[in-house]
């Protein structure tokens, strides 16, 4: 059922980022930057707050709110950022779950982000309660009766904390006190728990690129003096009012547990955020279905270091090696591993990655793959990500490319592309994923310094590179793939025919030799 | 990217946006036109006890703090609660003091829908147990011989414990309650009945004040 909605998420999602990438670029794409935006979104949420709270009065809540407000230079517009920021923020954190959910991207070595995402997400919820809160108007007020209601469905407290809100005295200086701590503490446990989310990544990405950082605070900047917030009225326990403004993004269950007691609203609220945190338990792939982590065969490994740096995972660690000349060997963690296999793309003698994916097993397979009587010579070379361009590989057919899948261009070794020219390709073209959406997050770049910039396990220099292209494509940007295959296929049929080319053998060089016979 | 696809996309940015703002004010109508009769209250509930004087022999074989001249073993009161609007009972309720073993404060918080209009309200809280448990203390033989001399206490702390234990006694909300008041329920409008601890009765709030 699970695996069932998440190919139909995957497929909404390859639409909507096809469209979203026709209007913004790959680059600009916000549905690839749903997560940096967010990180964008929460430091304009700071430089707003520390603002606001300046003025900010525990003993005359809604008053001091009212008063700030009111004035069109320094309260209105900032606080109206410090809202519509922080509805983004819950929007854009709903897209990136949602984005991670469709690909897969939630289990195995990835719970940890997935959980501390949903931590984080609920954390940004209730900020976002006690941030409401403390203007103390109706919806407020609204937020925190459900709030003490379902609070008071724990036994933690010796009075009911709903019943600060009866009316039978004023509510205390000290509960807007508490909420302010609160809603200032919250986003500080934010960063601990982000740190948590990203801890298992290299290099991570923290902000979009700053055309689209900018744009983004531009929009809600603007939307914030145009459309500047209206107070809603005080608080008033004696007075039902007949319509409270509500937010959406923070009061989306508020429908629905109004009806119920505080304890049945606490068990959905809760039943809700569990079910969250443990989706990865119901989509994660079966032992068949499993991709398994990398292995190192450790009389080809020389120590070199390289796939620990391009791990993506930091998966792979450089440890001490015992009686071989080489000091070190690779060791990968298979805990921390996801089986991207971009460490078999950046060992130049073959000798790590997930089993059948290996460099060598990739030239074993490019033999096959020649060797097969549909081949013709001079043809195209569609090499397409199994993530992305596999999808239309039909449609490149037609066009007359031979296609041949990877799991993901960062595990496509350059020899590879180097026996399909020597093998008789006129040209390779390479569909990756766009950069930012690559499922194993730097697959294209890797590809594109190894083919073009000479980074370890580079494409050799007798390699003809006109007659290699990388392109990224989207899942859902078929006529973009034929579109890049046709303008690659002209400027491949002005060069010269190419000849088979056996003097080199690939294999040869790779062959396997133990580090410790090597002079 | 050509310029159309430009434009669609800062013109979709532009929506988004406002559309943002827009359901971050969503209007909720979650009241309806009902007025609502509030009851809330915190009050310590009664002790049922049985209390008997303890002898000086007891009193020396425990630790001089925790030295208390009348022993009392029992449970707290439990109250029913009726409320009627214009004859018609529309809540009935057991109400037991708070904690596992019902030995805290007890806690009333009840929002009562009601159609706006005029009414008679008549809301009543009495003390289940038939033992007067406030009389059963005071008519106690071994709490009336508490001026007894003991020579394991002196005097000023056994005038204390029997401060405290009056105190606990004035503090306890009474064996009975009863409230009957002609109201006038606006619509939207919250009338909150609650317990005057000084007045020891139930009082009407309706927030004109």
């Amino acid at each position: 059922m699970l695996r069932t909605i998440e190919r139909l998420a995957l497929r909404l999602l390859a639409v909507t980022d096809a469209a979203a990438n026709r209007l913004y670029s790959a680059r600009l794409n916000p549905l690839y930057q749903s997560g940096t935006i967010v990180v964008v979104l929460y430091l304009s949420l700071v430089a707003t707050g520390l603002w606001l709270i300046l003025f900010y009065r525990v003993g005359a809540p809604w008053e001091s709110v009212a008063r700030l407000t009111a004035n069109p230079w320094i309260g209105t517009w900032v606080r109206a950022l410090h809202r519509y920021a922080s509805d983004a923020a819950v929007v854009a954190t709903l897209v990136h779950a949602f984005r991670m959910f469709a690909q897969g991207r939630s289990w195995g070595a990835r719970a940890l982000a997935w959980v501390s995402g949903g931590l984080l997400a609920f954390l940004l919820l209730l900020c976002g309660w006690t941030g409401y809160v403390l203007v103390w108007d109706t919806f407020g007020e609204r937020l925190a009766i459900e709030g003490a209601r379902m609070f008071d469905a724990l036994p933690f407290l010796s009075e009911p904390l709903a019943r600060t809100f009866t009316g039978e005295r004023p509510v205390p200086s000290v509960f807007f006190f508490v909420t302010l701590f609160a809603h200032i503490g919250i986003p500080l446990g934010m960063g601990v728990v982000f740190w948590l989310h990203i801890k298992r990544l290299e290099r991570p990405v923290l902000l979009p690129p700053r055309a689209l950082a900018w744009a983004s605070i531009a929009c809600l900047t603007a939307v914030s003096i145009a459309s500047p917030l209206v107070m809603a009225p005080r608080a008033n326990a004696f007075a039902l009012p007949e319509v409270i403004p509500s937010d959406v993004f923070f009061a989306f269950w508020m429908p629905v547990t109004g009806r119920l007691s505080g304890g049945t609203a606490l068990a959905l609220l809760t039943a809700g955020v569990i079910a969250f945190l443990v989706l990865p338990a119901f989509t994660k792939r079966g032992a068949d279905d499993k991709p398994l982590p990398s292995v190192v065969d450790e009389d080809i490994c020389t120590g070199c270091f390289q796939c620990s740096r391009d791990c993506p995972y930091g998966a792979i660690q450089m440890i001490e090696r015992a009686n071989r000349r080489s000091l070190l060997v690779a060791h990968v963690d298979p805990d921390l591993c996801v089986s991207c296999g971009i460490c078999a793309g950046s060992c130049a003698p073959m000798g790590v990655g997930p089993p059948g994916r290996t460099g060598r097993d990739q030239l074993a397979q490019i033999q096959t793959f020649l060797a097969s009587p549909a081949r013709r010579p001079g043809e195209i070379v569609a090499v397409c990500c199994a993530h992305g361009a596999a999808a239309y590989r039909s449609a490149l057919a037609a066009e007359g490319a031979a296609t041949y899948a990877t799991d993901c261009a960062g595990n496509l070794h350059t020899s590879s592309i180097e026996m399909l020219l020597r093998g008789g390709a006129g040209g390779v073209l390479v569909l990756t994923c766009p950069p930012r959406d690559c499922w194993n997050r730097e697959g294209p770049k890797w590809l594109t310094e190894r083919v073009y910039h000479d980074r370890e396990a580079e494409l050799q220099a007798r390699v003809d590179r006109a007659r290699v292209r990388i392109v990224p494509v989207a899942a859902g940007e078929c006529r973009e793939a034929v579109l890049a295959f046709r303008e690659f296929l002209a400027d491949v049929s002005r060069l010269a025919l190419p000849m088979r080319d056996r003097s080199v053998a690939i294999e040869a060089e790779c062959e396997r030799t133990p580090v410790g016979d090597r002079a | 990217m050509t310029g159309v696809p430009r434009a669609v996309g800062v013109l979709l940015a532009i929506a988004a946006t406002v559309g943002l703002s827009r359901a971050s004010s969503t209007p909720f109508s979650p009241h309806g036109e009902q007025a609502v009769l509030r009851l809330a209250w915190t009050a310590r509930p009664e002790r049922i006890e049985d209390c008997r004087q303890r002898s000086d022999e007891e009193l020396q074989k425990l630790p001089a703090h925790m030295r208390q001249s009348i022993a009392c073993a029992g449970t707290t009161a439990t109250y029913r609660l009726e409320v009627r609007w214009n004859d018609e009972v529309i809540l009935q309720q057991s109400v037991r003091g708070g904690g596992l073993r019902h030995d805290r404060p007890l806690y009333l918080f009840r929002d009562i829908r009601l159609p706006p209009g005029d009414g008679t309200i008549v809301v009543q809280f009495a003390r289940v147990e038939s033992v007067p448990a406030s009389t059963h203390r005071e008519n106690s033989s071994d709490e009336r011989d508490e001026g007894r001399q003991s020579m394991a206490m002196n005097d000023a702390r056994r005038r204390r414990e029997l401060e405290e234990r009056t105190r606990g006694r004035e503090e306890a909300i009474p064996p009975s309650l009863s409230l009957e008041r002609r109201l006038h329920l606006a619509s939207r409008k919250v009338v909150l009945v609650t317990y005057d601890a000084e007045r020891r009765d139930l009082v009407v709030i309706d927030g004109s004040h």
